[in-house]
């Protein structure tokens, strides 16, 4: 326990010296943050953890916060979002929507319904929040640009929000007497893979007085890395891989069974 | 102000993960890029593995449905299935090989026609999944297969039961004389299967197993053994082995295009698979050995048809999400 502390201590100090930030320009930056884990594995019998994400925050400059919000975002992917209709009786997918730089997991969490602590607008701005990210439409040529994204991309959050990898919770950062806090982000098994980003943000009366940000990286590691890697890399030797191990075990069990 | 020490405590435990017993249980699937958990996969390997042993059949026709019920993209199910089944064939192939009921010339032309077949099948399977429509592919096929092959297994089972009433003898089904096809050029002579035919029909039947196998995720011996009995006419004694022989070419073909191709192998799935698949079959083998009766083939002719019929509810029945999501570039 003393050595947690200490080597939180000494990260703390390491951040509170590591120079300004993106937003951290026009402020005296008063969050000081980690997280439990540096990078998160994702081994072949993976099934979701609890990340922490915690820090202090200084009250000298500004006095006691608003609100700390807490956001995780994956990597940003360009994805096809289809839309089945009906036809010939049966449900076919129909048009396709291209959505580009949309991050494939996100989660937001705060000390307050995010509504209360500031406006859409500069949520928008700061990307606090899922509905307000932006979509880049990679199909120049829609006959009704408008309405079609703004369908599209309510699909896209509920498609997300139901496999766990959108999620926002407004009472989940919890501050100890407002001098700490702490948020835990659950993460579901099947997250996607790829360098994520932690961001901590702090408000009072709507203005932004703390920011933090920093990377996590998701891997997959052990022998699902490796044929994950190889599945794309070296598909040829993969596949041959695949069938030879087949081949071995049916004989393997032909000749086991046999001799009984 | 210094904070209380449960207040400490309380902010520096790490938090415990959820359900850790279940942890073990469950294993994440690298190229369908889910967690499932081992017991489901190999206790549904076993099943379909017992069934497939019991009913002298091959399991895929089952097995790829399955694993799109359980939520597997329907292209990685389609490619480990074909994996899993070069096993099954293997092991249930073998057998025949040594008791030398395979005619190899037979089966090296049906693989010919297999192989091509699976590699023009794999082909349209890319084609389509980049236009999103492979899952519809997959879902008509299976309904078109399982329909038809359920419908005419439950008349002839109906037919010998209701005969075995009577009392009467069945009439074994002569088909219709084909002899044209089979005078066609480029004739061979067969010794095992005491043919002397034209290679164009074996080669036109393996393409078009080997098409549904790359995008059925089958074996297709459920059409390559009546098509043998009924249009090469082939002794009944060599059916089941060339078939398997020529699987066994098929579906490791497959294996190998879809890993190119599409990347949609997960080998970790069909090893699952394939663990419950060639125990299940071999139990099931021997508990067919004494049970083999046609009502038996009724029950497998009612689960084919119940399968076919769930996969074409799905696409009758307006879905609950009508969006759905693809990476571009990759993904299932």
């Amino acid at each position: 326990m003393r050595a947690l502390i200490s080597s939180c201590l000494l990260a703390l100090l390491a951040l509170v010296f590591s120079g300004e930030r993106a937003h951290a320009t026009e402020f005296k930056n008063v969050l000081v943050t980690d997280v439990s884990k540096d990078q998160i594995s994702i081994r072949s019998n993976y099934s979701g953890e609890t990340l922490l994400l915690f820090g202090a925050i200084d009250t000298l400059p500004y006095g006691e916060v608003d609100g700390v919000v807490v956001v995780l975002r994956g990597p940003a992917q360009d994805i096809t979002l289809r839309k089945k209709n009906k036809q010939f009786g049966i449900w076919i997918n129909g048009p396709a929507y291209r959505l580009g730089d949309l991050p494939s997991f996100y989660a937001v969490a705060s000390s307050r319904p995010l509504a209360d602590l500031l406006p859409r607008a500069r949520r928008a701005e700061l990307g606090i929040g899922a509905d307000v990210l932006k979509a880049s439409n990679l199909d120049s040529a829609q006959n009704d640009p408008e309405q079609a994204e703004q369908e599209a991309t309510q699909a896209f959050l509920r498609l997300k929000q139901s496999a766990n990898l959108f999620a926002a919770q407004s009472d989940a950062v919890e501050i100890i007497r407002e001098k700490l806090f702490r948020a835990e982000i659950n993460l579901p098994a099947g997250m996607p893979v790829g360098a994520y980003t932690t961001e901590f943000f702090a408000f009072k009366d709507g203005a932004l007085i703390g920011y933090q940000i920093g990377e996590l990286p998701v891997d997959i590691v052990g022998a699902g890395h490796i044929l994950h890697e190889a599945a794309y890399n070296m598909s040829l030797i993969y596949g041959l891989f695949g069938v030879a191990l087949a081949v071995f075990m049916g004989w393997a069990v032909a000749i086991i069974f046999r001799r009984r | 102000m210094l904070v209380s020490r449960s207040i400490l405590q309380k902010f520096f435990e790490e938090p415990a993960p959820p359900f850790e017993w279940l942890a073990i249980m469950l294993i994440y699937l690298p190229i369908a890029e889910m967690s499932a958990n081992v017991m489901t996969l190999i206790g549904m390997g076993g099943l379909v593995g017992f069934m497939s042993g019991m009913f002298g059949v091959g399991g895929g026709f089952l097995m790829t449905p399955l694993l799109i019920f359980i939520g597997v993209p329907p292209a990685v199910a389609v490619a480990s299935e074909a994996n899993q089944i070069v096993a099954s064939s293997v092991s249930g192939g073998l057998a025949y090989w040594q008791r030398r009921a395979v005619d190899i010339p037979m089966g090296l032309i049906l693989m010919t026609g297999g192989l091509a077949g699976s590699y023009s099948g794999v082909q349209l399977f890319k084609t389509l999944r980049a236009m999103g429509q492979v899952d519809l592919l997959i879902s008509l096929s299976y309904v078109v297969f399982l329909g038809v092959i359920g419908a005419l297994m439950l008349r002839e089972s109906i037919q010998v039961i209701i005969a075995a009433r009577k009392g009467s003898p069945v009439q074994a089904r002569r088909p219709g004389q084909h002899s044209w096809i089979l005078r066609l050029p480029f004739r061979m002579r067969f010794r095992r299967s005491k043919l002397y035919i034209s290679v164009i029909p074996p080669l036109v039947i393996g393409y078009f197993v080997g098409t549904l196998s790359a995008i059925m995720g089958v074996g297709g011996g459920f059409i390559m053994v009546p098509a043998m009995i009924y249009i090469l006419r082939m002794p009944t004694n060599v059916v089941i082995g060339t078939s398997l022989f020529q699987i066994i070419f098929v579906t490791a073909s497959v294996t190998i295009f879809h890993a190119v191709e599409n990347q949609t192998v997960d080998i970790v799935l069909a090893s699952l698979l394939m663990i419950g698949g060639v125990l299940g079959a071999q139990v099931g083998a021997r508990v067919g050995q004494r049970l083999r009766g046609e009502q038996l083939r009724a029950l497998l002719a009612l689960i084919v048809l119940g399968v076919g019929v769930k996969l074409l509810l799905d696409l009758v029945n307006q879905p609950d999400e009508l969006f759905s999501l693809t990476r571009i570039g990759v993904g299932g």
